[in-house]
């Protein structure tokens, strides 16, 4: 019986690893030379290499009254946070710095004031030849010149490196409201922030639904903590309310399902619900308690977090509740794992000394790698749905606020500057339609 | 439900005001007790020389509900006062850990023996941790403090459908900081009394 299963998870394995190679096989020719440079960029987690892209500031065909950044900057700053790119700045085309820095390729563009309106448009050319790869013209008020950069900037990602990129994602988080946390979303950037939950009660572990429609979070106005769900513009409803206790929620990225927590009577199991039906069943029958479920990314393993060691410490399993095993054995408090979408490792969060930070290993537990190191609590990590970026929220300025940092731990940005902001996670993609049909040419 | 729940406010409610009023109240309560029968016993003397018997049945009468008042209030007080202190019964609990303390069993003893004489009580046990560790360890930790403290009261012979119990994790502190000293109090597991008519 064991056998079979083994075989069977190969098999599914197997499967996996052959669509990828098919993928990858499939993207090659629709990327440019470039693609070739970047292709094993990812061999180990230390090793970040990144493409030098030359960024020119954009030409102004009448005198325009910046309010917000202008575009270039904008490109820039997402060409920095993205963890792929190293900017090559110049005030205007330079192919020996650009030849000197190894940047083949320059994002420049124009903008024209149309009534209350900007034309910007945006181009993607290729130093040494001055080839055009990409244009795109957006016509949009100033507020939403950042949004429309964002959607630029990731068709060049997709461009240069066959991959979407997540600078049209958001992020959702928990932030203190006078005195009492709230979810809030915004932009990746941290820019665009709106509140979702107005409630005198707390407000928290807020995740996204499938397809970004709407947040899934607990809130206590019953005196119990108890999970919500919300659809961006619509009402709250209330999540499998036949469950006591009902926390710490993971959604199943192919099939929308909920993963979450549940205490009765002082014991925590993990539940699977559909909440479309409102319908949920135990998970796993363990005599330890289990919170902070994580999904694999094709959702075939669950991640979990057991205390049956004593203290906190992570587990994983077959979605059948298969071949469970220990993932970590270092160190006494280790929790809330989060699963890489590409797969190959985990983020999670340690305390030692009385200190919370963020670590990564391989799947079996091995190749641990400390991201976060003597700045205060660093914790919560969320991976931004390219693999590339790690979110978190660290309280080494004396507040807690919301961070980005590539998956090595360089290139640490903060992202929100006032009040207590905590609990970030990353949304999906959210440029999946226009992608697909990307892919499809 | 929802009337245990209307009550649980009630009570907490008066509870509340019972914090405020009841330091300054109690102090002047126990004089006029022990005045009251030396002023009672000149009145009732005098009583006999007056020459209608209605209004001494009416005076009497009136004494009666006087003292029933006082003897509800009396009992009011005595059951907010218990409340109060049940509510101010906090357990506390080491680093990451759900096991009760010597102490907290003394503590629970007392707790235990209010509920037994006061049978129409139920309880509400709240557990909490301190500011260290991620919210979701956090909640199964004071499910865990709130569950031992259930477990020992049942041990001790109250009916485990009078207690109720809730993890808070670690969202509602008692003391703000990041000290051991704010720690050590935030560790805890906490009572809500609520009256069952």
């Amino acid at each position: 019986m064991i056998f079979l299963k083994n075989k069977t998870n190969f098999m599914n394995s197997m499967m996996v690893r052959m669509v990828a190679f098919a993928l990858a096989v499939a993207l090659l020719p629709a990327a440019s030379y470039a693609t070739i440079d970047t292709i094993a960029v990812d061999v180990g987690i230390s090793v970040f290499k990144t493409m030098p892209i030359g960024v020119v500031p954009f030409t102004e065909n009448k005198s325009i009254d910046w309010i917000e950044e202008k575009p270039h900057q904008i490109v820039t700053r997402d060409a920095e946070l993205s963890g792929r790119f190293d900017v090559v700045a110049s005030d205007k085309f330079n192919l020996p710095l650009f030849s000197k820095a190894h940047a083949k390729h320059y994002v420049t563009g124009k903008v024209t004031p149309v009534g209350k309106m900007l034309k910007v448009e945006c181009f993607l050319y290729v130093a040494q030849t001055k080839d055009l790869l990409l244009g795109e013209t957006y016509t949009v008020e100033q507020k939403d010149l950042r949004r429309a950069m964002h959607q630029f900037f990731d068709q060049v990602i997709f461009r240069l490196w066959g991959e979407r990129g997540v600078a049209s994602t958001k992020l959702a988080y928990v932030s203190k409201i006078d005195g009492v946390k709230q979810v809030v979303i915004s932009d990746y950037d941290g820019f665009h922030r709106s509140q979702i939950t107005r409630d005198t009660t707390i407000s928290m572990m807020p995740v996204w639904m499938k397809g970004n429609a709407g947040l899934y979070y607990v809130n206590f106005k019953t005196h119990r903590p108890k999970l919500y769900s919300k659809m961006f513009g619509g009402s709250e409803k209330s999540v499998f309310p036949q469950l006591d206790q009902t926390y710490s929620p993971a959604v199943n990225p192919k099939t929308g399902e909920l993963l979450f927590s549940s205490t009765v009577d002082g014991k925590t199991d993990l539940y699977i619900g559909n909440p479309a039906t409102g319908k949920a069943k135990k998970f796993a029958y363990l005599k330890s308690n289990q919170t902070s479920p994580a999904w694999s990314p094709y959702a075939s393993e669950v991640m979990f977090t057991s205390d049956r060691g004593g203290g906190p410490q992570i587990f994983v399993m077959g979605k059948d509740g298969s071949d469970l095993r220990r993932v970590t054995f270092m160190g006494r408090y280790n929790e809330r794992a989060s699963w890489s979408p590409e797969g190959d490792r985990i983020a999670y969060t340690s305390m030692d000394n009385g200190h919370m930070n963020i670590y990564t290993c391989a799947l079996d537990g091995s190749d641990i790698v400390q991201l976060t190191n003597n700045a205060g609590n660093n914790e919560h990590p969320t991976w931004s749905p390219d693999g590339k970026l790690i979110a978190f929220a660290s309280n080494r300025s004396g507040s807690y606020q919301i961070y980005i940092m590539r998956k090595d731990g360089s290139n640490v940005t903060r992202i929100t500057n006032s009040g207590e902001n905590t609990s970030p996670t990353w949304s999906f993609f959210y440029d999946d339609i226009k992608q697909q049909k990307k892919e499809g040419e | 439900m929802k009337n245990i729940v209307k009550l649980a406010v009630v009570a907490s409610a008066a509870a509340l005001c019972l914090v405020a009023c009841a330091k300054k109240e109690q102090p002047k309560t126990d004089p006029t007790v022990e005045n009251a029968p030396i002023e009672a016993a000149p009145v009732q003397q005098a009583a006999p020389n007056a020459d209608s018997l209605a209004a001494e049945q009416a005076r009497l009468e009136a004494e009666r509900l006087a003292a029933e008042r006082a003897r509800l209030e009396a009992e009011r007080a005595r059951l907010e006062a218990l409340i109060n202190q049940i509510m101010s019964e906090d357990v506390y609990f080491d680093f990451d850990r759900s096991e009760l303390t010597e102490k907290a069993k003394e503590l629970l003893a007392q707790v235990g023996e209010l509920l037994i004489k006061e049978e129409r009580f139920t309880i509400t046990i709240e557990g909490h941790t301190d500011a260290r560790g991620t919210e979701d360890y956090n909640f199964t930790l004071g499910a865990k403090r709130a569950m031992k403290v259930k477990e020992f009261l049942a041990a001790y012979g109250i009916d485990g459908k009078r207690m109720e119990s809730v993890s808070y994790g670690k969202e509602a502190p008692k003391v703000e900081g990041v000290t051991e000293e704010a720690y050590s109090q935030n560790r805890r597991a906490n009572f809500r009394v609520n009256i069952k008519e």
